[in-house]
Order: structure tokens, then C-alpha cells, then sequence
């Protein structure tokens, strides 16, 4: 549905974009997982029409997204970063405009607001003016606006910046929702829970290049992690040492033993060998393989850095 | 067509919902008229209402008499209040500020007069007051020049009777045909001069057949053009500081990723400024007719005029605001670019009060072709052959302006770096 070649783009001398290659396709929910000044606006930007990029090209259902603009733009909804609304007018006010502006009119306009109002929580406040909405009302209209038009395609450039915990996660269900009837999307973010729960793919991004995409499953593989396992016991350094051959010991002293352990056969084993040597073991945690730890490892830094 | 149709309807919508800005720029023009307009006087019209004059009689005599009902004849009678009063009250109501002067005529001053000796009548002028004052000084020196002819020409009959007038007696039939005899020869030098005047003056506005008379002039007319400049380019800065403050709240940018044109952006950016800045100047022309009552001459003169002057004050804006990048930017340079142009164009200070070279200078200033052209319309009522120029100027400077604006305003519509 959306393919994205080589975009390159620089600010002066500062290169936002070094080359960024992904495809998505349709009914698929694309993340673009990156810190801050990574290059993720830049790319929704240019794959929204609303910058040029240096060389590389976009195209949305077949077409280029510079060459059929207007085609392409009304196959797509944007959800901005900033609360683009109109504080003076009411929510319901708000949408009619955005979706007038994708040539919605009269009877079915006025049904497309109810239905988005409705679907975001909204449907009693849709009278009220935006300025007395909390933010994460505003949030909600401010995705609703995306949505009044019944997108293909709809690009959320980090949706559920600034708001509280609980309604980022409504939020992240009502994009669920959305995109169940049928939409493409591409949403960047840079809170790593985010991605892992609603993404069906994810790119990781950083210093304007895409470091590397696949499902959850398939990035995890192939930045070689596996479980992390950590062991506590009465037991000494001498005692267990001799038993982890085959085992990458991340921490290891008297009663305590941390260690990364690849797959369920090989946790088995290193398990197996402790308890069949006598190795007293009070308690055993298993963490199963994270976005965290595949960003750390391809970046060399944690995501909030 | 349909798109940019939206946004003007949006934008005027918004502007419904909070009107505050506008309704205050409307206070500038509104407020600058009306206090010029109080400081000249009631609804405008430049007229002398009564003077106030206080007249201190010390002499009582004949000289003094004539001073006093020179003041109070015919026209001067209607300019000029005289109140006679004694020398303490005299002054204590020139300190409370009562009238506008004191004349006071010195004790002995028809004998004096009557002497041929030099006299002086004192004038105290009230410091509150700048122009009535020197109003009243001017009379009574126009009155002193008036006696002292006449005591020069009259002196001998003057003196015959003077000896009468000082017994306490009135003359007889004898003495008076005596003193007749004796001013005939006097009165037959001087009788050109004291029939009607061969030469009258008869004063009346010209005007050509179905013209209608000329309305009085009125200073709010001569202030309003220049005052509804000011608020035009005012509500012309507000309405495009959307521009800059829609790209800051992200809306314009949303609008850009929609499926329009960024000509049709800006076009609608610029019609919704247009629409806006025109409801408010037809409310400034409205008020300006009814409150201020001023002719606004031919109502289509007005209008073309009108159009052209705010889709210069537009274009203008338009162009500004191309060049600022942000809100704050835009609230430290315009309205100083504003002021300087109001200033130059004779906005502020009118053109007629320039020197020779700032009004050399104000043919510069855009404004000076808005504000000569409303007076040219409302007060000279030149028609269109007085104001061709001016409407060729306003219509090019905002159509250029607009065209230049929009290009560089296409710009913004980028998503922020």
C-alpha cells in the first residue's frame, strides 16, 4: 500500500534523512519507533506532500505522492503531532471543517461527525467549544479529525504526546478499531509500549536511517536476544560456574546468577544441570525478550536518551 | 472555489466566536475621531459659540459707553456675551475662570479721549483658553481704533457738547443748532464714509443647478479618513497574524496535508482578511455617518475607493507577514511599520499641518493616497476625476502587494523543520 524509496533529506547542512526504505501493506499498522529528532515528522512530512524530499520517492496505492497529489491526499488522513484544532469552535464545529475540507458536505458530513464523535468518546462534548476540552479530549478530537473522512491510509505522527497513561491507551484502542475497518497506517512513536502493542511491524529510526524493521518477533531475532533468566539461592560462584558452560552470564555471585538464555531448549538445560547438581534455588524469573533491549542493542543508547 | 469558500467561512465564523480583537481595534479609529472631534467643539462643525466677556466700566462717560454697545450690535451681539461688573467680582470670576476676557476702561477715559491724550483699556485674557481670548482682544482693538477716528474727526462738536455733559444739562434747541452748524462742514467731508457703503459684501455659496448644497464642514470628516486607515491596517494585521499563529497551532499545516492547493490556502487566507477587514470598515463608515454625521460623499466613489484601500491594507499585511516567522515577531515590528506609514501618510498629523518637505515626503506613504482620497470624497466631493490617481496607487500597491504576500506566504504552508 505505501512504499517509501531512499527518501533523503537535509536542513542546511543538518541530513534528517539518510536513505529511508520501508514498505507497508494494506490493513497493516506501521511503526516508526525512533528518539526524538530521529527523522520520523520528516518522513511522515514527506510522505503526507507536505515537504520535499531531496531525492527518493513515495508511493500510496500505486501512486506517486508528488506526481498525483491530490489523489494521494485524498486517500490520506494525517493526525499531527501538535493539536491542530480550532479552540474557538466547538469539537463538532472542528470536524465539520476537516472533513469539508476532504469534500464532505450536508447529511453525510454531519453522520461522519457523529459517527468519529462517537467513536472517540465525544459524542456529548461535541458541542462544546475545543478551549474547555482536557487534552486528552483534545487528543482524542485531534485523532477523530483524521478519521472523519474514512482514510485509506492514515499517518499518526506520535498521537499520544503529552497524556496521562490511561488515555493514551484509549487512544491506542480507538486507532485499533480504526484500523480494523480496513485502513493502512504508519505511527510513529517513541514509547517503545506503544509499538509493541498496537504494531503489526516495526522500523526502528535513528540519525534520519532505518536501523531495522520486521514484526516484533522477527526484530528480537535478529538482534540475537533471547530470555532473560535470573536465579537466587543458597548457593556459591564455585558451585554453579562449572554448570554454565553454553550460557551467556551476564551476573554472577553468591546467591544471585543472571543470565541470557536463547531459546525454551536451551533454558531447560541451564535449569536441568542446576537442579540435578544439588544447586539450592529459591527463585527463578523469566523476561521474555523486549523492543527495549533490541533498541539498546542496534542503537547503543535507550530510547529516551 | 467550494475550498477556499470553507476557509473564509471558518475563519469569519471563528472571528464570530471571539470577536474581541477586532471589536478593540474598531475603538482605535472610533477613539481618535471622537476626541479630536470633542477637543474642536460639540458635533464638529468648527463654530464659535458665545464669548464670555466681562466689562469693567470705571469710567461711565460717553467713550465708554459707545465701547460697551459696540460690543453688543448686531453680529458682534451674537458673538460676544458681555457681562458688566464691577472691578473685585471682575477679577475673582477671571480667576474661577468664567470668561474667556476682562476689558477694563480706565476712570477718565472720555475725558482723555476728549483731550486728545493717550488712554489705555486693559485686557486680562484667561491662560485656559487659547484662541476666544485673542478673539476678544482683537475686538476691542478694533473698537479702540473705531473711537479714536471718530473723537479726531468730531472733536470740535464733540468738545461744544462735552461742556454740557459735564454741567449735567441736555442742550437746547439753540445750542444744539449751533453744534449742528458747526459738525455740518465736518459731517459733509466725512459722509461718504458715514452712508450706506457703496461697496457691500454679500456672502453665499456658489453651487450649479440639481448639485445639492454642500454640508457644513465638519472636522470628524476631515479625522475619520485617516483614523479608519489606521483601524483598517490594524484589522488587517490581526486577521493575517492567523497565518503565523495557524503554523505555530499546527491547523495550517493540517489544512496543507488536506487534498487543496496552497494557492488555495493562501487565497483563502487572504479572501477571509479581505472579508473581515471589510465588514469592519463598513461598520467604521456607518458609525462615521451616523454618530459623527459626516457626508461620506457618492456612495460608489466611496466604495471603489474603499475596496481598493483594503485590499492595499491587505496586501500589505500579506506581505509583512510573508517575511515574519513567528507571532511574537510579527507583534514587535508591525505596529511600528504601521505607525510609521499612518505618521507619514498624514494619518496621525494631517497633511494640510505638514511642512513643505514631510509633505513631499507623505506622497510616499501608501496611506496618503487612502486618506486625500476619502477627504477628496467626502469633503471635496471631486468626483472621479479627483481621485483617478489615487484609486490607480491603492489598487496597485494592493494588488502587488497581495500577489507578492501570497507568494512568500506559500512558503509557510512547509511542515516546520
Amino acid at each position: 500500500m505505501i512504499e517509501v524509496r531512499q527518501l533523503v533529506k537535509s536542513f542546511g547542512d543538518v541530513r534528517a534523512l539518510g536513505g529511508v526504505d520501508f514498505t507497508v501493506e494494506e490493513g497493516e499498522i506501521f511503526g516508526l519507533l525512533g528518539p526524538n529528532g530521529a527523522g520520523k515528522t520528516t518522513t511522515i512530512s514527506i510522505i503526507a506532500g507536505l515537504l520535499d524530499a531531496d531525492s527518493g520517492t513515495v508511493r500510496i496505492a500505486g501512486l506517486d505522492n508528488r506526481r498525483d497529489a491530490k489523489r494521494v491526499k485524498e486517500m490520506l488522513g494525517v493526525v499531527p503531532q501538535d493539536i491542530a484544532l480550532y479552540e474557538e469552535l466547538s469539537g463538532r464545529a472542528n470536524l465539520h471543517f476537516w472533513g469539508g475540507l476532504y469534500g464532505l458536505s450536508g447529511k453525510r458530513l454531519r453522520e461522519e461527525a457523529d459517527r468519529v464523535l462517537e467513536l472517540v468518546g465525544l459524542a456529548e462534548r461535541g458541542n462544546d467549544p475545543v478551549r474547555e476540552y482536557s487534552g486528552g479530549m483534545k487528543r482524542r478530537l485531534n485523532l477523530s479529525a483524521g478519521l472523519i473522512h474514512r482514510p485509506k491510509v492514515i499517518l499518526l505522527d506520535e498521537p499520544t504526546l503529552g497524556i496521562d497513561p490511561q488515555a493514551r491507551l484509549t487512544i491506542l484502542d480507538i486507532i485499533r478499531d480504526g484500523v480494523s475497518e480496513g485502513m493502512t497506517a504508519i505511527y510513529t512513536t517513541h514509547y517503545l509500549e506503544e509499538a509493541e502493542k498496537l504494531c503489526d511491524r516495526i522500523a526502528i529510526i535513528d540519525r534520519g536511517r532505518i536501523l531495522a524493521q520486521g514484526t516484533l518477533a522477527e526484530l528480537v531475532k535478529l538482534a540475537g536476544e533471547g530470555n532473560l533468566v535470573t536465579v537466587s539461592g543458597a548457593f556459591s560462584i564455585e558451585q554453579v560456574n562449572p554448570l554454565l558452560s553454553g550460557v551467556a552470564v551476564e551476573h554472577l555471585e553468591n546467591g544471585s546468577l543472571r543470565m541470557l538464555v536463547p531459546g525454551q531448549r536451551e533454558l531447560s538445560g541451564a535449569l536441568g544441570r542446576l537442579f540435578s547438581a544439588g544447586i539450592s534455588i529459591g527463585e527463578v524469573s523469566i523476561q521474555e525478550p523486549s523492543l527495549e533491549g533490541v533498541f539498546i542493542k542496534l542503537t547503543g543508547k535507550e530510547l529516551r536518551d | 472555489m467550494n475550498k477556499i469558500l470553507l476557509i473564509v467561512r471558518n475563519d469569519m465564523r471563528r472571528r464570530l466566536r471571539n470577536p474581541l480583537s477586532i471589536v478593540c481595534m474598531l475603538f482605535i479609529p472610533l477613539g481618535l475621531t471622537l476626541v479630536v472631534g470633542l477637543v474642536f467643539g460639540g458635533h464638529g462643525e468648527v463654530a464659535i459659540s458665545h464669548i464670555p466677556v466681562l466689562l469693567v466700566d470705571n469710567d461711565k462717560g460717553i467713550a465708554s459707553r459707545f465701547l460697551k454697545q459696540g460690543m453688543q450690535q448686531g453680529k458682534l451681539a451674537e458673538l460676544v456675551d458681555v457681562v458688566e461688573v464691577d472691578s473685585v467680582a471682575g477679577r475673582a470670576l477671571m480667576d474661577k475662570g468664567k470668561a474667556s476676557a476682562l476689558i477694563e476702561i480706565p476712570k477718565g477715559f472720555t475725558s482723555r479721549i476728549l483731550d486728545r491724550k493717550p488712554v489705555e483699556i486693559g485686557i486680562v485674557k484667561n491662560p485656559q483658553e487659547s484662541f476666544l481670548p485673542v478673539v476678544v482682544e482683537e475686538l476691542a482693538g478694533t473698537m479702540a481704533v473705531m473711537l479714536d477716528g471718530i473723537t479726531r474727526i468730531f472733536a470740535k462738536p464733540i468738545g461744544d457738547t462735552r461742556e454740557m455733559l459735564d454741567a449735567g444739562r441736555w442742550p437746547t434747541g439753540e445750542e444744539m443748532s449751533g453744534i449742528l452748524a458747526a459738525a455740518r462742514p465736518r459731517i459733509a467731508l466725512v459722509r461718504e464714509y458715514l452712508a450706506d457703503s457703496l461697496v457691500t459684501l454679500r456672502s453665499q455659496t456658489v453651487s450649479t443647478p440639481g448639485e445639492k448644497p454642500k454640508a457644513k464642514f465638519s472636522i470628524f470628516a476631515l479625522v475619520m479618513p485617516g483614523s479608519i486607515l489606521i483601524g483598517l491596517l490594524f484589522i488587517g494585521e490581526i486577521t493575517m497574524q492567523d497565518i503565523v499563529r495557524e503554523r505555530e497551532t499546527g491547523t495550517l499545516v493540517r489544512i496543507a496535508a488536506g487534498p487543496i492547493g496552497g494557492d488555495q490556502v493562501i487565497a483563502g487566507k487572504i479572501v477571509s482578511s479581505f472579508a473581515l477587514t471589510f465588514l469592519s470598515c463598513v461598520l467604521l463608515v456607518v458609525i462615521g455617518r451616523l454618530g459623527f454625521r459626516i457626508d461620506w460623499g457618492s456612495p460608489v466613489e466611496l466604495f471603489v475607493h474603499l475596496v481598493g484601500s483594503i485590499l492595499m491594507c491587505v496586501g500589505l499585511m500579506a506581505l509583512l507577514y510573508g517575511f515574519i516567522k513567528s507571532e511574537r515577531a510579527a507583534q514587535a515590528v508591525i505596529p511600528g511599520f504601521i505607525i510609521v506609514i499612518c505618521i507619514f501618510g498624514g494619518a496621525m498629523f494631517p497633511y494640510e499641518t505638514m511642512g513643505p518637505a514631510m509633505q513631499k515626503a507623505a506622497h510616499f506613504s501608501p496611506a496618503f493616497w487612502v486618506i486625500d482620497g476619502l477627504k477628496r470624497i467626502s469633503i471635496e466631493k471631486s468626483g472621479w476625476s479627483g481621485i483617478s490617481r489615487h484609486l490607480a496607487i491603492v489598487y496597485g500597491v494592493g494588488v502587488v502587494a497581495s500577489v507578492a504576500g501570497a507568494a512568500r506566504l506559500r512558503g509557510k504552508l512547509a511542515a516546520r523543520e
